[in-house]
């Protein structure tokens, strides 16, 4: 009977010793996990491993069996909820935290970049619309005044009278014909009136 | 004056798997599973913590820390480092938070810090005491090294041989077998017995801070 739990003694802590050394697998893993929890079992662990730890070094050398270090740390961990892992719970049993929208520290920078963007997108619009009017010739843009030649009087709006009537003085036609051969336009469609062809001659050789 | 943590673990230790199964335990909801990590690692996270502060009472509320930070982070160690490697993290960042807590007073801190700055795993056993360091705990541990010297070099050889190659050379089972040219039950019976001789002389010596013993 004593050598039965002799025998049991010696094989827990031969499991033990193993279970130190991660050497333990199935039934005797759990065997030994079960008796390393309690007093006996963890008086061997920590005498195993205290003799491991002073082969290695010296300096590891103590007497303190950490009885009073475990009953502190034990008294601190019960105010601590579980170290739970999260992948070990079921689907039902996670509760998902409020969903918090925290406000980014770059986030006015963000709307300010969203304003220049929109901004751009509008300063593209506008030109490519006077773009696109400009090349179908649309009426609605700017064009230059011009008068026929022979309108020597005012042009006075008959018939409506909501037409609008544009005054132009006849000496100023007048004056725009007898000078019209130096209203040329230059290929840059610019009027170049006091601009004159002049060419290089090389004297010959 | 800061004291420089030493380099954090490399080596690979055959003993991860046994980490790594009582984390599991642990964060299964037996709590019992976490004291053993505990009694395993406390003196090494105390020697590291020692090595940059020197008092011994701020040691102890350090490691109290270091391994309450780690319970509360347990369950998102996956196992990709070893443990002591990612306790050994907790323990460097809880330290220096400790020391810039201190420095807010200046009287306390330069008492608190320590001088040395030494990472090499030299004895601390010659060195000056530290505040709560008494003789008689000094003495004790040089008692424990040298009964530990003493009850290897009684083993016999097949003992002493296997012991040393796990415990000092990391060797796994698989690996002292091939070495010793024998089974791995052998190897792990040897390397059992030879810790049973050894802790039977250590185990009278170890008491409580308060003077009692097991």
């Amino acid at each position: 009977m004593g050598g039965d739990t002799m025998n049991d003694d010696l094989k827990k802590r031969e499991q033990l010793s193993a279970l130190a050394d991660g050497q333990l697998h199935g039934e005797e893993l759990a065997q030994a996990l079960q008796w390393a929890v309690e007093d006996d079992g963890r008086e061997t662990w920590q005498a195993y491993h205290l003799v491991g730890d002073v082969m290695r070094s010296a300096d590891l050398a103590s007497a303190d069996n950490g009885r009073d270090f475990l009953a502190k740390l034990h008294q601190r961990m019960a105010q601590e909820p579980l170290p739970v892992r999260p992948l070990l719970q079921t689907p039902t049993q996670i509760e998902l935290p409020p969903v918090i929208t925290a406000q980014a520290a770059n986030d006015s920078a963000f709307r300010w970049k969203m304003v220049a963007g929109f901004a751009s997108l509008a300063a593209v619009a506008a030109i490519g619309w006077n773009a696109l009017g400009f090349v179908r010739g649309d009426t609605a843009g700017p064009q230059l005044a011009s008068a026929p030649a022979s309108a020597p009087g005012p042009v006075v709006a008959a018939g409506n009278p909501d037409a609008q009537v544009m005054i132009r003085d006849p000496r100023l036609d007048e004056l725009l014909a007898a000078h019209k051969q130096y209203s040329g336009t230059t290929a840059l469609q610019m009027p170049a009136g006091f601009l004159r062809n002049a060419n290089f001659d090389s004297p010959s050789r | 004056m800061t004291a420089t943590p030493p380099a954090p673990p490399s080596d690979e230790s055959p003993t991860t798997h046994s980490d790594l199964l009582l984390v599991e335990r642990t964060v299964a909801g037996d709590l019992r599973a976490y004291d053993l990590l505990v009694i395993k690692y406390q003196r090494r996270i105390e020697r590291l913590i020692g090595r940059m502060v020197r008092d011994t009472d701020l040691v102890q509320d350090i490691a109290q820390e270091t391994f309450l930070r780690a319970f509360r982070a347990l369950h998102q160690f996956r196992g990709d480092a070893q443990f002591y490697t990612w306790l050994y993290r907790i323990a460097v960042n809880t330290a220096k938070k400790f020391l810039m807590d201190l420095k807010r007073d200046p009287v306390i801190y330069e008492g608190a810090m320590r001088a040395d700055d030494d990472e090499n795993e030299t004895s601390r056993i010659g060195q000056e005491l530290t505040n709560d360091e008494t003789p008689e705990t000094v003495l004790a541990a040089q008692e424990i090294a040298a009964a530990v010297n003493a009850a290897m070099e009684a083993l016999p050889d097949d003992l002493r041989q296997a012991v040393t190659l796990r415990e000092i050379e990391g060797l796994s089972y698989e690996e002292i077998s091939t070495v010793m040219a024998c089974p791995i039950g052998t190897v792990r019976s040897r390397i059992f017995r030879a810790r049973e001789a050894i802790s039977a002389r250590v185990r009278p010596m170890l008491e409580n801070r308060t003077g009692k013993r097991w």
